[in-house]
């Protein structure tokens, strides 16, 4: 029995421990490769150590790019969205899922509808409004457009309709307001689903590549995903160094608010998962 | 629920459907540029250029901005990546700026929206060009933008192993390369050669030797890829991998490494490979490869690419726009730009400078860009040619037979049409 016991505990971590490796392996490697030389990194058969210890790929990084500039930006950009997110898609989410108003249920297919909108479709369209409404190559060009998506919105959405009816009845019984109601019981409930909703659009919007490339026009509004490419990606060679070391970099505030949010995370998933 | 779903299948097909309704219209017949006005420039001028062009091209300006003292030259430096949708969605949105660089290729799909300005001919000399990149930027007769810079493929060779091979001078016929490939490989290497198997701008690889057996993928109006020397020449290709000279697969970045090491002895690649071989062979690796044209079929022509620079119609300051593209055409300036980027002049007299004349390795790239072709300026080509490169991967990966390979992109690229 005991033996047996072992024996599972040991292939269970044997399997755990592949696991980790083909997911941490990569990542592994580019922050290793980015204290390599240039020749090193596209040497083959790959090294893991470096054999020559560099930070020649960093010290690039923060002269040849304006970084403080850009990382400002990034910031900027995603914490407005990730709070702007949080705030309209649960106000939205709430509506739909337990007021009663009409044309909900219309309002409700028009937002599952435009989920089912590929995002490629909508972005010229998008561009040629924002640049209309006089907003290329701003902040707010950058941050209005992505403020609520459908998918915060459905997302928020499921998750609210848990919440009991009888709980928010309890608070309207009591004297409080919808606002009241709101903020004060609801929100705090939604805790694990505004972690989850948090951490997708602050990542999907730390990456978002495209939408600054074209609504900024002038460098000054650049974020690190698009300075990165500016300075690594030429038209028939890529500076793998620079780029590795960039992207050492990019990926460690998402590590942070990672870290942060996970268990709320992990807990956001397994229950909307149960809806 | 079947109802409401099939209503939001409903509605997101409207959607769409009213999205894809949104364009432009293109641009029409033959135009007719209108002059520049004579003086020095004045105003502010904004530029978009790619990558190092993109960086290095501000402060270079600065010479410029002496000569007109009040000019202001502002560059916004693009990512090479996404380019061609930040240029695509700013025609869309009529956001363009005064000035941008053009991939050569692009220029086709750009000049047909309508929104590039023809070029004024008082101010640029078609024959100071190389004619082949001149030619990129002629859309239906006539020319948008100039060339700025320009590129060649030739083919790259270890001499250390030729020689212990018994070859001591560049390959002069496509019979000479096979055998040279086959010598090499048997003297050691691993890979007598390494032509591109495929995936994105392996046509760019093909090309040469379909232009130098005589082939023409387009009679001006329409494309004609299936022709028996477009066959022959693809047959050719395919013989490097299916007599196992070259690889089938060979990662991104492996090509540099491998040839310092010895184990690919050949390959063909443009200018700016010198550099990253010299950088990855280290000191004295200079004396053990060298570069030479394409070999001899019909003709011994290659591919000429680079990039183009024009002006668009919505532009603020078109005049002072135009004086700027003039300034950076001077053989004098385009000398000074390879020396700031190591871009090739695209303006001939610019070679006869010793900094590119006396190079041992840029003479030849000097010699093959006058002979060098650049695919038909339809705007299409960019569909066309990833048609093409899937194709291309077939044949040399899966023994596709050449002649349906030829008639395959025929078929594809009369599905797509030329778009006009």
């Amino acid at each position: 029995m005991r033996t047996q016991d072992r024996i599972a505990k040991i292939s269970l971590y044997t399997i755990l421990c592949a696991g980790l490796l083909v997911v941490v392996g990569p990542f592994l490697w580019m922050a290793l490769a980015s204290f390599k030389p240039e020749a090193e990194i596209r040497r083959v058969p790959p090294t893991w150590l470096p054999d020559t210890w560099t930070l020649e790929n960093f010290r690039q990084l923060f002269t040849r790019l304006d970084f403080p500039q850009y990382f400002a930006n990034s910031v900027l950009v995603a914490v407005l969205i990730t709070a702007g997110n949080l705030l309209f898609c649960s106000l939205l989410g709430y509506a739909l899922a337990k007021l009663n108003f009409p044309g909900r249920r219309a309002l409700f297919l028009v937002v599952l509808g435009m989920l089912m909108v590929p995002g490629m479709v909508l972005f010229v369209p998008q561009f040629v409004l924002v640049s209309n409404l006089g907003l290329a190559n701003s902040y707010a060009g950058l941050v209005l457009p992505f403020l609520a998506g459908p998918f915060g919105v459905f997302l928020m959405r499921q998750f609210l309709s848990t919440i009991p009816d009888d709980l928010i009845e309890a608070a309207r019984v009591d004297g409080a307001g919808e606002w009241r109601i709101f903020f004060r019981i609801v929100l705090p409930l939604c805790r694990p689903a505004l972690a989850t909703l948090g951490i997708l659009t602050f990542l999907s919007s730390w990456n978002n590549f495209l939408w600054p490339l074209v609504v900024a026009t002038t460098e000054d509004k650049y974020t690190l995903p698009v300075a990165l490419a500016l300075y690594s990606v030429g038209q028939n060679r890529t500076d793998f160094g620079l780029l590795l070391a960039g992207a050492v970099v990019v990926v460690l505030p998402v590590l942070v608010v990672f870290l942060i949010l996970q268990r709320h995370f992990l807990r956001g998933i397994a229950t909307t998962g149960l809806k | 629920m079947n109802r409401a779903l099939r209503k939001v299948a409903v509605v997101g097909a409207a959607v769409t459907l009213v999205l894809a309704g949104c364009g432009r219209e293109s641009g029409g017949e033959q135009e007719k540029a209108t002059s520049v006005a004579e003086g020095k420039a004045s105003g502010e001028v904004t530029v978009w250029a790619m990558g190092t062009e993109g960086e290095k091209l501000g402060a270079f300006a600065q010479d410029f901005m002496k000569e007109n003292p009040d000019a202001k030259v502002t560059v916004t430096a693009v990512p090479w990546d996404a380019a061609h949708q930040k240029i695509a969605s700013a025609i869309a949105a009529k956001q363009t700026p005064d000035v941008s660089m053009i991939g050569s290729t692009w220029q086709g799909e750009f000049a047909k929206t309508g929104a590039l300005d023809p070029t004024p001919p008082e101010l640029f000399q078609r024959d100071s060009y190389f004619p082949g990149a001149w030619d990129t930027t002629v859309v239906n007769d006539t020319s948008y933008g100039v060339p700025w810079y320009v590129e060649t493929r030739v083919i790259y060779y270890r001499t250390d192993i030729a020689a212990k091979a018994g070859i001591t001078k560049p390959p002069a016929t496509w019979a000479e390369l096979s055998a040279m490939a086959k010598a090499m490989q048997g003297a050691g290497a691993k890979w007598g050669i390494n032509l591109q198997p495929g995936k994105t701008g392996s046509w760019q690889s093909v090309m040469p030797f379909a232009w130098s057996n005589g082939v023409e993928v387009s009679d001006g109006t329409k494309y004609t890829f299936d022709s028996p020397e477009m066959v022959e020449a693809l047959r050719f290709y395919q013989s490097f991998f299916t007599g196992k000279l070259a690889p089938t697969e060979l990662a991104e970045g492996a090509l540099e490494p491998g040839f310092a090491k010895g184990e690919i002895a050949a390959f063909l690649s443009g200018p700016w490979m010198v550099d990253l071989i010299k950088k990855q062979g280290g000191a004295g690796f200079e004396d053990k490869f060298a570069v030479a044209p394409m070999p001899k079929q019909k003709s011994a022509t290659s591919f000429i690419g680079g990039s183009n620079i024009a002006v668009f119609k919505d532009a603020k300051n078109r005049d002072a726009a135009w004086k700027f593209l003039q300034w950076l055409a001077q053989p004098a300036v385009q000398t000074r730009w390879y020396q700031t980027t190591s871009d090739l002049p695209a303006v001939r007299s610019a070679w006869q400078d010793p900094a590119l004349a006396g190079d041992k390795f840029l003479k030849v790239f000097g010699e093959q860009l006058k002979d060098a072709k650049a695919p038909p300026t339809f705007a299409t080509w960019e569909q066309v040619s990833a048609a093409f490169d899937t194709e291309v991967e077939k044949l040399a990966k899966s023994g596709e037979d050449p002649a349906t390979v030829a008639r395959t992109v025929q078929s594809k690229a009369e599905a797509i049409g030329t778009g006009s």
